[in-house]
């Protein structure tokens, strides 16, 4: 039961990008397209699951005060092999992706679900967890790609949406066009998260950007419990 | 403001002080419009009824947009205010005459839905709007918002793009009464120069603008200027050109004094100029683009709340 739980909560309740606000790098850099999207979800998934079972597995043996550096060793290790099978079986891939495929060692939802999730439970739980959050994250990357692929270029998948009259809207697939894409999200999930609760007559919620409900606060809490026990 | 009121007895008393000048948004607005009125005139009368349809166009739909803004928003109303008109309004002074309509509507909906009324409406907008709608309609669609590629049945010329593309001679070839005059090619109202200059200084002496940023940007477009052309006199043009070319006065007078995003304090107000003329320059020069003069008050309001801590000591103050 907790482990589709565990599951779950990355898919919509604690969606990576949108609600933790975790893993903006490659969320505003590489979806100028849904399948440069999709390809860097499909790294991070890999990434993040074995490395998240790798840390639940050697949780114990890690000393506190390493831990950090740990992590980024095992996640480092992973990147450096999801670098080389890219390079041999999805080329194109690589080099559309290019820098942000080894940047993917600094993406904050790795060292994040690391130090948050993976160095406190047990491996299947920790496999749960990556792999919802992973699929979570590829499943924002792609959407936020595929809007931009669609008004930026007039395609999604390289195929063309609209006639030949469309004037593509190039600002989408511009930098700032992510961030404004970006943030309309964020809103656009606020106003959801307020509009539900208010129908199910609860109390208005924590909300992504101003605070996000990202537990990162509990981070925080139990480093200083570390630091005071 | 809909809820009955709960007691029967129930009076409104204003916050104070309770007695002004009689100033108001709404009459401050009507000023800035009726201090681009000349500079509209011109340009129907050198672009004809295509800038006229341009401008109306743009108006009606920053009017429309925020009027739905502010019933999705859930509250009232602000487009008594004219702020929308005069959003609209600017932002076609920027583009050209024959832009499409499509070009107009999304750049006039965008300057009110991402340059306003994200950041709450009037006043908390940290870029001027106008300036923002342009600026995403300028990087999306390079043709059909570029004067030069727009507006064919003309005899007017930019002078900016001859100097970019075909030097210093070329665009020799404007003199700078012409300039002044507005007959030089260009957003359909930005190149108005000597109306531009009109309105501005009506706003100046009715006390409704504060004339340091307008003086210290055209100050900081002629020294930078002058740097250029004492530096490489064969290829660089003089201050003045500089001056009367693109969208500077229009800049100087209506876009970089957007009050909310221009700093508040004296010094910061002449140092937010200078920059915003200084960087016009340096983007005429350096950049790939022609006239940068709304890309540089955009970079200049960025750093407003750095210039905001330019203030006077306060006194007594250690």
């Amino acid at each position: 039961m907790s482990f589709v739980k565990e599951f779950a909560k990355g898919l919509w309740k604690e969606l990576p990008p949108f609600r933790l606000v975790l893993g903006l790098c490659p969320t505003l850099a590489v979806t100028k397209s849904a399948a440069d999207g999709l390809g860097m979800g499909a790294a991070v998934i890999f990434v993040l699951v074995l490395s998240n079972a790798i840390i639940s597995m050697v949780r114990k043996i890690i000393p506190k005060k390493v831990r950090i550096a740990c992590f980024i060793v095992i996640a480092a290790s992973l990147v450096v092999a999801v670098e080389l099978l890219m390079q041999a079986y999805a080329y194109p891939l690589y080099q559309s992706l290019g820098i942000f495929v080894p940047l993917i060692v600094v993406n904050c939802i790795i060292l994040g679900r690391a130090e948050a999730f993976a160095s406190k439970n047990p491996v299947h739980l920790s496999i749960a967890d990556g792999l919802g959050m992973g699929i979570g994250f590829t499943m924002s990357l792609t959407f936020l790609g595929a809007l931009r692929e669609v008004f930026g270029a007039g395609k999604l998948f390289g195929a063309t949406v609209f006639g030949p009259d469309f004037k593509p809207f190039t600002f989408m697939v511009e930098a700032p066009g992510a961030f404004v894409c970006l943030g309309l999200i964020l809103g656009a999930m606020n106003y959801l998260a307020i509009w539900q609760s208010k129908r199910k007559g609860l109390p208005e919620p924590s909300l992504a950007a101003s605070c996000g409900g990202c537990r990162a606060c509990s981070i925080g809490e139990s480093k200083q419990i570390m630091q005071e026990g | 403001m809909a809820k009955e009121a709960t007691a029967p007895t129930l009076y409104t008393v204003a916050a104070p002080p309770h007695w002004h000048c009689g100033r108001t948004v709404t009459g401050v607005m009507q000023q800035y419009i009726l201090a681009l009125v000349p500079a509209a005139v011109m340009a129907v009368v050198y672009y004809g009824l295509p800038a006229l349809r341009v401008m109306a166009l743009s108006c009606a739909t920053a009017v429309a947009v925020e009027a739905l803004c502010c019933r999705v928003m859930d509250r009232e109303s602000s487009v008594d205010d004219f702020h929308a008109v005069l959003v609209g309004l600017l932002l076609a002074f920027l583009l050209p005459a024959m832009a499409p309509w499509w070009l107009v509507v999304m750049g006039s909906a965008l300057a009110i839905i991402i340059g306003k009324m994200f950041f709450g409406g009037l006043g908390g907008n940290p870029l001027c709007p106008a300036v923002v709608g342009w600026a995403i309609v300028a990087l999306s669609w390079k043709t059909q918002a570029d004067p030069d590629a727009m507006v064919l049945s003309t005899m007017l010329v930019n002078p900016l793009t001859q100097l970019k593309y075909l030097g210093l001679e070329a665009a020799g070839q404007v003199s700078l009464t012409d300039m002044l005059l507005g007959r030089q090619l260009g957003g359909l109202g930005a190149t108005q120069v000597l109306a531009l200059f009109a309105g501005g200084f009506y706003l100046i002496s009715r006390g409704l603008l504060r004339c340091y940023v307008p003086l210290a940007f055209l100050a900081g477009v002629l020294l930078a200027g002058l740097a250029f052309s004492l530096a490489d006199p064969g290829a660089q043009p003089g201050p003045l050109f500089h001056l009367f070319t693109g969208s500077v006065v229009l800049a100087a007078f209506f876009l970089a004094t957007d009050p909310s995003s221009s700093p508040v304090t004296r010094p910061g107000m002449v140092a937010f100029g200078l920059t915003a003329g200084v960087m016009t320059v340096l983007i005429r020069v350096y950049g790939i683009y022609p006239d940068g003069t709304p890309f540089a008050v955009l970079f200049a309001a960025l750093f407003t709340p750095v210039f905001d801590l330019l203030r006077p000591k306060p006194f007594g103050a250690r």
